[in-house]
């Protein structure tokens, strides 16, 4: 893709969440905020990143956008089209193990696939050129009882990214895994998106994460759940892990933190 | 060496060491009973001695075959159906909130109520023969099925099916690529359940009144105080049941190559008891 080509495209808006509401009964106070008010842009080939408090609503941003949950009030559009329930060009990475036990990690990549009646030989051909992508080649037939925990998310993200979704969204994908799997995923699930740059919406309560991963960080402050800020990322592609520990990087951690600090809302 | 053992899905018993203690007791109460025949301590009436029993096996061997076959076609139709029916409306119960309604109520109603006692009615209602005997024996294993399967669905985790539904399944689609899969491993403790139960339904079944089985034979040995008779006709539910148990058993891990069973009873025993 051409310089040009790739800026103008990037302009395009690809999600707009517009006045965006959604609250939950509860019996003791009546009707609890989650998310008040909020509306942001998604923009085309956009790896954006979500940080906020625990309950500051991030992960509902994601269920509402995935199509799971029916929005409280206001609109979210993908390119123009209001959104209603799921649908295959959103998929998802989970933070637990969604991968599903009774099919090999073939039968588990496979599955959108064979939902939207994909043609047999399209499908393995997809399926392998995914496990290549994520560096599972050869683990075709396993079960994911017989992966690590690493492996299983690999399969997570093969499975979300093999039907080629204009939208791919991670909900702390990376969070349950010990430091070292998740630096090396974090790197590796860099260079499959520089491959394919699918816009990406990846929540996260981890700042350096945020930062390493994101074009843009939007930063969420809790009860009800809103925008504090949004930050425009500078550093260049391709990262590589050691950027975290340049002193810019690490200056832009600090504020960051500081910004998420000043915006913890009064939670116990 | 030791973990190696502990991966396999069954212990290993060919070594004499494993054998040895899981012969003791049933050594110990042959030899009891030759004993205790041999001194006339329990009148034969009771406990016949095994020279008897020997005899009556062999008295009773023409009518044996036709007996087994008549028992285990009566037993397997009954289960096979229940296991069906049960299961089935399991899945319908979960899937439509007006079949769970209209059979929820049912089950809830039949559960708790004695299956035998029921034998009297069933006798009245159908009359002798065939069909009201296998109808005992499938509505007792229907109703084990039918609340397994309701409770093994609601205990599907959530995430698999968000996780299919935003790779684009449908209802039917999540039920049978997620729920039903998710569900087998679990009915298949209560498809042993059922399946050691129909046994039992079985020989009340036959009680009701046939004029051929294994159940039937049993009544027939009673009617003449032939102990040793009804001592051979023990034994041979006993292996059937064992048989059709050891059978499902192979099936579960054709069925079920996935499931995670790392450690056996003999592991957990190790950690939370004395091995």
């Amino acid at each position: 893709m051409k310089d040009s080509e790739a800026r103008s495209d990037r302009d395009a808006v690809k999600i707009r969440i517009e006045h965006l509401k959604f609250s939950y009964p509860d019996k003791q106070v009546g009707w609890v905020d989650v998310i008040d008010d909020l509306s942001f842009s998604v923009y085309n080939h956009e790896f954006l990143t979500i940080v906020g408090a625990s309950g500051c609503g991030k992960t509902t941003l994601l269920n509402i956008i995935a199509g799971l949950l029916p929005q409280g009030g206001g609109q979210v559009f993908l390119d123009d089209r209001e959104i209603k329930g799921p649908g295959l060009d959103r998929t998802m990475v989970f933070q637990d193990d969604a991968v599903f036990p009774w099919f090999t990690v073939h039968g588990n990549v496979e599955y959108g696939l064979k939902i939207s009646k994909t043609g047999r030989e399209e499908r393995a051909r997809r399926v392998a050129h995914t496990l290549e992508l994520v560096g599972l080649t050869g683990c075709e037939g396993l079960y994911p009882r017989q992966l690590s925990g690493g492996m299983r998310k690999r399969v997570d993200v093969a499975r979300a990214i093999v039907t080629r979704p204009e939208v791919l969204m991670m909900d702390e994908p990376f969070a349950a895994l010990d430091v070292m799997t998740k630096e090396n995923l974090q790197e590796q699930f860099l260079e499959i998106w520089n491959e394919t740059r699918m816009t990406v919406v990846f929540v996260t309560h981890d700042l350096e994460e945020a930062l390493f991963m994101a074009d843009r960080v939007v930063v969420m402050a809790s009860r009800p759940g809103r925008i504090a800020r949004i930050v425009d990322v500078p550093f260049a592609r391709p990262r590589l892990k050691d950027l975290k520990t340049f002193p810019e990087f690490q200056t832009m951690r600090r504020e960051l933190g500081h910004v998420l600090d000043a915006n913890r809302g009064q939670v116990a | 060496m030791k973990s190696r053992k502990n991966d396999r899905l069954q212990p290993e018993v060919n070594r004499l060491g494993d054998l040895l203690p899981k012969l003791v007791v049933p050594l110990a109460l042959l030899a009891l009973w030759i004993v205790v025949s041999e001194f006339r301590l329990v009148r034969p009436i009771f406990i016949p001695p095994p020279e008897d029993v020997w005899k009556s096996f062999l008295g009773m061997s023409a009518l044996l075959p036709h007996a087994i076959l008549t028992t285990l076609a009566m037993t397997l139709t009954g289960f096979g159906i229940g296991v069906a029916f049960g299961t089935v409306s399991g899945l319908a119960m979960a899937y439509s909130k007006a079949v769970r309604d209209f059979l929820g109520a049912i089950f809830d109603f039949t559960r708790p109520v004695p299956v035998f006692a029921l034998i009297p009615l069933f006798i009245l209602w159908f009359g002798i023969g065939r069909a009201p005997q296998i109808a005992l024996i499938a509505l007792g294993t229907s109703v084990v099925l039918g609340v397994t399967t309701m409770e093994a669905i609601r205990n599907v985790p959530p995430i698999f099916i968000r996780a299919a539904l935003t790779l684009g399944a449908d209802r039917r689609k999540i039920y049978t690529t997620v729920i039903v899969p998710d569900i087998v491993p679990h009915l298949i403790g209560a498809i042993r359940v059922a399946a050691a139960a129909s046994w039992g339904l079985d020989v009340a079944a036959e009680f009701m009144g046939s004029q051929a089985g294994l159940g039937y034979l049993i009544i027939l040995q009673q009617t003449y105080l032939r102990t040793a008779g009804i001592v051979i006709l023990v034994v041979i539910y006993s292996l059937l049941a064992v048989l059709l148990d050891t059978l499902i058993a192979r099936l579960e891990k054709r069925l079920t190559p996935w499931t995670e069973r790392r450690s056996s009873i003999g592991v957990v025993a190790s950690i939370v008891g004395n091995a």
